[in-house]
């Protein structure tokens, strides 16, 4: 017979909903956490669950079997588990730092009518009836009038917005190919681009212009030809440039200042100049897509390492090197 | 505007003369003029005046403030290959992953319709024929998949059906692809020509109309005829060289069974395959030739015919050539075209059986008001309606065309539904092109999107990633 009075009923319908991380609650709006930086490696293609750095250290049987291995002793049994009382069995210091019920358990050996904690196990759905399970999809039939797909999963993801639907890389790249406004041109340069990477074979990347650390293998590269632009843009994009501040040297002569930028600038650099190191390249066919298949050119030779942006590159880090000297980090008063 | 081809090629070489003895008087008067230049005679010596400059890719001394970048002079690509790279056809990208389970269409699955709304790939030696008459364009898709398949839609089906009574019966199946821009009529032609190519029937493919009528290459008058007409040697030749080609293995087995009177000597062992070729290189023989490969392939016993164009508008108005008079010929004055408009509109039958597929073109067409007309008259006459559209009497029209056009009815593609779209897109998705999970949603938004499943918009939608 259940009690009468149940205080774990719920007198009214409570929603419940997981609780949302603080970081996200930034002045009481709700906003997507996201990193400083996106990387290529954020793409939702890049899984990188499997790494082994990735993986959660094992047990003390594991440790133990481990050590076993590299001795050559025989270590405890993996398949099965070792018991926490078997292990605790000779250590007294480990013993008293146990939980009462195991120290109770080790101590009585055998059944004595009593227990310290309660056996009884409650009906939690029977209590629980008033909670509704946010996260889950409604059933068919409770769905609302009008909806045939069912209610959009929040949050809403990146690229759901009209405005911003295309790859953010994507899109940066093809608004600094367009000319005279004329986005549908540049449009379809974009697609004659990513169509070449997708088609062309898969890149040699030289060992001596490593890409991003993580960059996915070569071969995976041109069935994501949006990574395989991004890798392009990302790997060669300058960490700062380098502002001339007149006069500050004495003298009338300027001071080179390195300035670090943000990803957009990053990426608008290095965009820039892979478009004018594909300028000079040689027109191969005829008609329209021209400059799109020397462009795309362009990027895949960025990718394997030879193309003279690298070059561009390493001048400014090294001019950024040179010039840190000019910084003044001091305490402003 | 001056006209686009040279007056000259009309004038006959005097060897001609003779065997053209019932040539028409104003083109005997154009035998007599030999040359013709537009340039004025008094134009200056070269040699003289000023220097043109220096010879490219020259050194010279440049003192100008805004000196200009030396532009890269080297090697110019040949003659022709530039173009070669546009128009080239790719069939495969190795980057594609391989479709597990994706059938070969044959034979045996044309005929029970396994394969009705599954994409079907094509065996090697029918992609090989389908290439040798140009079957593919280089705007269509095929670059981005491992080997080239298509979806087997209800308008297949109903080719498939169609050349099934063609083969029962022997008759003559006439019919214009339209639909949307976009539709899949050029790739509906592409299917029937590769089944035609599995029923062994012969294949004579115009692969796009434009050639034949934008007066890229020459063109004479047939002698005898009247009214007059005129021959395309080049084209011809090049034609009899894709039919050779494509359909080797069907005219190889065929020997001439009556006297062909050809001005070239041939043996008894001289196969339809051989007058073929034979016709492709000489290219001053190639018409009599095509006529004499006609005549023994209309022969009793013989295998179906399917006569394909694409692109008809084109050959539905006037065309590019100019005659003596210098008045556009018209399209079907030309003796290619009147070959198949012939077929086409019924006027001459093909006695073994056999099919004659137009299809219209929604991106590159030549207004022709007849056409539209005549398109619009067909469908309203099979969906039976009783008032049936009438031409504005007030209007001009091309009454060569709509006399032609009077009785061919067509195959109107329409827009995929949703299970086809689906299963369309689960190819795309297998063959690691379109990189979402292929759901109701993910379906249901780019069918919309498409214009309700139009599969050209389909492709380019969820796989061409304009962005």
């Amino acid at each position: 017979m259940p009690p009468r009075l149940n205080l774990l009923t719920v007198p009214r319908t409570i929603v419940y909903r997981p609780k949302v991380a603080a970081s996200s609650l930034r002045n009481g709006v709700l906003t997507r956490t996201s990193p400083l930086c996106r990387n290529y490696s954020d793409s939702p293609g890049a899984d990188r669950s499997k790494d082994p750095s990735t993986q959660p250290l094992g047990g003390v049987t594991e440790e133990a079997a481990t050590t076993a291995d590299i001795t050559g002793s025989k270590g405890p049994e993996l398949e099965q588990g070792t018991p926490v009382e078997e292990i605790v069995k000779d250590d007294k210091e480990a013993q008293e730092k146990l939980p009462k019920v195991m120290q109770d358990s080790i101590k009585s050996s055998g059944p004595k009518g009593s227990r310290s904690f309660s056996t009884s196990a409650i009906r939690r759905d029977f209590h629980t009836e008033g909670l509704i399970q946010a996260e889950m999809p409604p059933p068919l039939a409770t769905m609302p009038p009008g909806v045939k797909f069912g209610l959009p999963t929040l949050p809403v993801p990146a690229d759901a917005h009209l405005k911003y639907r295309y790859d953010p890389a994507v899109k940066l790249f093809t608004n600094l190919i367009m000319e005279h406004g004329k986005l549908s041109v540049a449009q379809r340069n974009m697609a004659l681009i990513l169509t070449h990477l997708r088609t062309s074979p898969p890149p040699n990347i030289s060992p001596l212009r490593p890409l991003l650390p993580g960059s996915p293998p070569p071969s995976h590269l041109p069935l994501n030809p949006t990574l395989y632009l991004t890798l392009a843009i990302d790997s060669i994009a300058p960490l700062l440039r380098i502002r001339s501040q007149k006069g500050a040297a004495g003298g009338g002569v300027a001071l080179q200042i390195p300035v670090p930028l943000g990803l957009r600038q990053r990426r608008r650099i290095a965009v820039e100049w892979i478009l004018a190191a594909a300028t000079k390249r040689k027109n191969r066919g005829s008609g329209k897509g021209g400059f799109a298949l020397r462009l795309a050119e362009e990027i895949i030779s960025v990718v394997e390492g030879k193309s003279s942006v690298w070059d561009k590159r390493g001048m400014i880090h090294k001019q950024g090197v040179a010039a840190r000297a000019n910084l003044k980090l001091g305490i402003r008063r | 505007m001056p006209p686009s081809i040279c007056l000259r090629r009309l004038s006959l070489a005097p060897s001609d003369l003779t065997a053209h003895a019932m040539a028409s008087r104003s083109l005997l008067a154009y035998t007599q003029t030999t040359s013709f230049s537009h340039s004025a005679s008094l134009s200056a010596k070269p040699g003289q005046g000023k220097p043109a400059g220096p010879a490219r890719g020259e050194r010279t001394l440049n003192l100008g403030k805004n000196k200009k970048v030396q532009r890269d002079m080297g090697k110019r690509p040949a003659p022709g290959e530039r173009k070669a790279l546009r128009k080239r056809v790719v069939l495969s990208n190795t980057n594609a992953l391989v479709v597990e389970g994706l059938n070969d269409l044959t034979v045996s699955n044309i005929e029970t319709g396994d394969m009705q709304g599954q994409v079907v790939g094509l065996s090697e030696p029918v992609i090989d024929q389908l290439r040798a008459v140009e079957a593919f364009k280089a705007t269509q898709g095929w670059y981005l998949f491992r080997r080239p398949a298509m979806l087997m839609r209800k308008e297949t089906a109903q080719l498939s059906a169609l050349m099934g009574d063609v083969e029962a019966q022997k008759k003559t199946v006439r019919r214009i692809l339209v639909g949307d821009r976009a539709s899949g009529k050029s790739t509906l032609l592409l299917q029937g020509l590769a089944m035609a190519f599995m029923r062994k029937w012969v294949v004579i493919n115009f692969p796009d109309a434009k050639d034949i009528v934008s007066a890229h290459t020459e063109y004479a008058p047939l002698p005898g005829s009247n009214p007059l007409q005129y021959t395309q040697n080049a084209y011809t030749a090049n034609l009899l060289a894709q039919i050779a080609k494509a359909n080797s293995a069907v005219l190889s087995t065929i020997v001439p069974s009556t006297d062909l009177r050809l001005p070239i000597p041939t043996t008894r062992k001289t196969t339809l395959a051989d007058l073929a070729v034979l016709g492709s290189k000489n290219p001053e023989l190639s018409w009599p030739i095509f006529n004499a490969l006609w005549t023994e392939l209309t022969q009793p016993g013989r295998p179906p015919i399917i006569l394909a164009v694409d692109g008809l508008a084109h050959i539905m108005t006037p065309s590019a050539y100019l005659s003596a008079e210098a008045k556009p010929i018209h399209a079907h004055d030309l003796v290619v075209v009147r070959h198949f408009i012939d077929h086409l509109s019924g006027k001459s039958v093909l006695p073994n059986g056999g099919m004659v597929l137009a299809a219209t073109s929604g991106s590159n067409q030549p207004a022709s008001p007849a056409l539209k007309f005549s398109v619009q008259l067909a469908e309203a006459r099979a969906q039976g309606a009783t008032d049936l559209p009438m031409w504005n009497p007030y209007e001009l029209v091309d009454q060569r065309v709509m006399e032609v056009l009077t009785d061919v009815d067509t195959l109107k593609l329409h827009g995929l539904d949703k299970q086809d779209s689906r299963t369309i897109m689960e190819y795309y998705a297998a063959s690691g092109m379109l990189r979402k999970q292929v759901d109701e949603p993910l379906v249901s938004h780019w069918w919309t999107l498409a214009g309700n499943g139009n599969i050209g918009e389909l492709e380019k939608g969820s796989v061409k990633m304009r962005a």
